[in-house]
């Protein structure tokens, strides 16, 4: 006589088990996340997703030595506490007066997505700094000047009311200033 | 879910904001400005303070380092998950093909075989059980 078949599971087994044959993104409940990032475009660049971080955000990290990798690669080797800085620190911090080299001004230009880029740049230049801290109202016309003011942005952020963000008759600059430095303090 | 991020992210965003006005202050310093650095110099600390003590909420959180090389390139990291889901709907699909042709082949193959060896194919069917309908 043959010898019996090796033994095989049962033809009906396997069917409750997940397989392929599933439609796996509606067994997992991931349709509306499938719909939301596969059903319409998603923008490329990275100011897209973070379009209120200041600086040239969509340089590749690898230029300025701003990348995670090297971050995670070689993390910094530092304490575990977050010690104040003393007086006799801050004295490390003591700068002299005047603009800096124009190399140096880099970080707080805003990523080219506005048509008044080299205004706002231009703007940057020309207008001094105000001696005192953004909360200082006496330079609210200085401030005034600048019609991309990342602070104003930041208070239609606040406010979530991104359509007023280029309109050169927002008002209450000075308002914003006053409301970023008290949520500072 | 999302409410343990809100704090990361506003924490965050505070810290961004006093980066940004430190340079503002450091871009054409005078020296009234002063004491509002050091203060903004002092927050870092703080700040920094802030976001670490975000971590305990967020001990559960995963991120793939793949999205990290997203981000270091400045692209968008939601392409990362839009990838990843385009990937698991073309594999998912290209695998139920396979099962759905492996099932259409073990029909056929049982069909021919029972032609050709019926008696066999009598004693594998009763040890083997029915064949659940496709």
């Amino acid at each position: 006589a043959a010898a019996p078949p090796h033994p095989l599971p049962p033809a009906g087994a396997g069917t409750t088990e997940l397989t392929g044959s599933t439609n796996l993104i509606t067994h997992y409940n991931l349709e509306h996340a499938y719909n939301k990032f596969c059903g319409k475009k998603v923008k490329e660049k990275l100011s897209n997703f973070l379009p209120d971080l200041p600086g040239m955000i969509d340089l590749p990290g690898s230029h300025d030595n701003s990348s995670l990798r090297s971050l995670i690669e070689k993390p910094p080797i530092c304490g575990s506490s977050f010690t104040p800085l003393t007086g006799t620190m801050l004295t490390g911090f003591r700068l002299h007066a005047g603009p800096l080299p124009e190399q140096c001004r880099l970080m707080h230009i805003q990523p080219p997505k506005k048509k008044n880029k080299h205004k706002h740049k231009q703007s940057r230049t020309q207008d001094p700094v105000p001696p005192e801290t953004p909360s200082d109202s006496d330079h609210k016309k200085k401030k005034k000047k600048k019609e991309e003011d990342p602070e104003r942005k930041r208070k239609k952020k606040e406010k979530k009311k991104k359509k007023n963000r280029h309109s050169p008759e927002h008002p209450g600059v000075g308002s914003s200033q006053a409301s970023s430095s008290s949520s500072l303090r | 879910m999302s409410e343990k991020f809100d704090s990361l992210e506003e924490h965050l965003e505070k810290f961004v904001e006093n980066i940004r006005q430190l340079g503002i202050i450091v871009s054409d310093f005078q020296p009234s400005s002063q004491t509002g650095l050091n203060q903004k110099l002092n927050f870092m600390v703080t700040g920094l303070q802030d976001i670490d003590k975000c971590r305990q909420q967020l001990h559960d959180i995963s991120v793939p380092l793949e999205v990290f090389e997203y981000i270091d390139q400045g692209r968008n990291p939601q392409l990362y998950t839009k990838e990843c889901l385009e990937r698991a709907l073309a594999k998912n699909e290209q695998v139920k093909g396979k099962i759905d042709t492996m099932k259409k082949f073990k029909s056929l193959l049982i069909q021919e075989l029972t032609k050709v060896f019926p008696e066999d194919m009598a004693k594998y069917k009763a040890i083997r059980g029915e064949d659940p309908p496709p």
